[in-house]
């Protein structure tokens, strides 16, 4: 660019003059033009400066790239300032590089970036500002600046973890997936998710959202809120975004976002861009994974748990049941084999208790008898002494009787000079039984007589 | 009488699987109760298979679906 630093700001002096006469005299458009190219290009504060500003339009042409710079109010969020801006393509080439290399993103709109500007001023075209170098490591820092102020907050309010604490169910089948309808990251999450060979069962429905740009977070909370309102019908809510071409993340680095995401009532698996690739919804989220197919893998392996569990449930209970049967088969085994012996052992013990019980009943013979007996002997003894003292007791008094009995006999009477007149062998106690001529006998204690009655 | 299997949570199902296994394990497992809490848990194991895995006329259903996008 040729330099018109002097001879711009002689013409700007002569313009000055001029207004203050009469309008006979005037210059050009293009000399117009030209002067503030001049006066532009002469002013050094103008050449080369480092300024900071969000991309806007940032769109790539003829191996140029161009685009607007804009600053936007920090509490009204209306631009104050605008200007278009120029990335030639022999600089564009080495800038588009590095800063991917750096940042990990695409220098693409809605990025805040540090860059070395000159101020160009075109007749033509008018004002323009020609990027000559990028500050990656700016932007970086922005973002990641940005990021900690809206987790800083999140903590703050105590809902940082919310999501994170969430645990998935059993089985989580029923995927709510909020991504972009268009993106080749849905065919490839429903593919790998849907023809799994272990045939595990899922429903996937998609809630259509942007998932670049600044409508990004608004149109992700709107897919939240509506599947909010049905969430007993899904399991968790994947929020993907296939690789693709321009990778614009910050829409994602979105405070309201951030808090929908983190209160929401289900988990969450984000998958969104690529390895490097990290916004605030890789911290808060439930589930955090590199891509669509990843988060595939993932609801696979929590399926894949679950059968597995299944199947081991399944077999510790055939494990189980067939111990018991065998365990049973051998009680059963054991009991016959005992069977056999019970009868004659049976016996045996019978045998034996029988031994034991005579044995015992002759020792309580011994002991207990005995002495019994020995009573007897004592009052068989004693009884032969009692018969014998009272007959002899019974004897004498029969003899004493017959003492008596001898003292008053007739023989006794008839002795001491009595006799006894008999007729025919009867006692005769009154005379007057005799008559004349009866034979009377008179007994005396010696001998008889015979007499007759006159 | 024991919940019928297709009106169980999944979760329930898997809980009853686990209480059937804690129970036979135990030393008070009844050999006469062997059969039923097999059979029981057969059903129950069918049942969360169902659920976790499709079947191959479900699996046509999705490949058509998957083609016809």
């Amino acid at each position: 660019m040729p330099n018109y630093g002097i001879s711009g700001l002689q013409k700007a002096l002569s313009l000055s003059k001029m207004t203050e006469s009469s309008p006979t005299q005037y210059y050009s458009l293009l000399q117009l033009q030209e002067l503030l190219r001049d006066l532009i290009a002469a002013c050094p504060m103008s050449q080369n400066v480092w300024i900071v500003a969000e991309l806007s339009d940032v769109r790539e042409s003829g191996g140029h790239c161009y685009m607007e710079l804009i600053q936007k109010d920090t509490n009204t969020g209306q631009n104050v300032a605008k200007a278009r801006a120029t990335i030639w393509s022999n600089v564009w080439r080495k800038i588009r590089a590095e800063f991917v290399q750096a940042t990990g993103q695409q220098f693409a709109t809605g990025l805040k970036v540090m860059i070395r500007v000159t101020a160009g001023y075109h007749p033509q075209y008018g004002m323009n500002l020609n990027i000559t170098a990028v500050n990656a490591s700016f932007t970086l820092g922005e973002r990641e600046r940005r990021r900690r102020e809206i987790l800083a907050k999140l903590k703050a309010e105590g809902v940082y973890d919310l999501n994170k604490q969430l645990e998935f169910p059993r089985p989580c089948q029923r995927i709510a997936v909020i991504t972009s309808a268009t993106a080749a990251g849905y065919g490839d999450f429903r593919n790998q998710l849907l023809l799994n060979d272990k045939k595990l069962r899922f429903h996937v429905k998609l809630f259509g959202a942007t998932m670049q740009g600044t409508q990004t977070a608004q149109s992700i909370i709107t897919q939240l809120d509506t599947i909010a309102t049905e969430h007993d019908k899904w399991d968790c809510v994947c929020i993907i975004r296939g690789g693709g071409a321009s990778t614009d993340l910050d829409g994602f680095d979105d405070y309201e976002l951030a808090a929908n995401v983190t209160q929401f009532p289900l988990p969450i698996i984000v998958g969104i861009g690529h390895e490097r690739d990290i916004t605030v919804l890789d911290y808060i989220a439930c589930r955090r994974v590199k891509t669509p197919t990843a988060a595939a893998e993932f609801l696979l392996s929590l399926g894949d748990r679950e059968l597995s569990e299944l199947y081991g449930l399944a077999s510790s209970l055939l494990q189980i049941a067939n111990n018991s049967i065998s365990g049973a088969r051998q009680q059963l085994a054991y009991i016959s084999g005992h069977l056999q012996m019970a009868p004659v052992n049976a016996l045996h013990h019978a045998e034996k208790r029988l031994d034991a019980a005579t044995l015992s009943l002759s020792r309580i013979a011994s002991t207990r008898i005995q002495p019994l007996r020995a009573n007897l002997d004592r009052m068989a003894d004693a009884i032969a002494n009692a018969t014998t003292n009272s007959v002899s007791r019974a004897s004498m008094k029969l003899d004493s009787y017959s003492v008596l009995i001898e003292a008053l006999s007739p023989k006794a009477t008839l002795k001491r000079g009595f006799s006894i007149t008999k007729i025919n062998g009867e006692a005769i106690t009154n005379a007057s039984q005799l008559r004349s001529g009866d034979i009377i006998s008179t007994e005396f204690f010696e001998g008889s007589v015979s007499s007759t009655v006159n | 009488m024991a919940k019928p299997v297709n009106e169980m949570t999944y979760t329930e199902a898997v809980t009853e699987l686990e209480q059937i296994l804690a129970y036979m394990q135990g030393d008070k497992c009844d050999i006469d109760k062997l059969s039923t809490l097999t059979r029981r848990a057969t059903e129950l194991l069918k049942e969360c298979k169902t659920r976790l895995t499709a079947t191959d006329e479900e699996l046509r259903g999705i490949l058509s679906q998957l083609e016809e996008q």
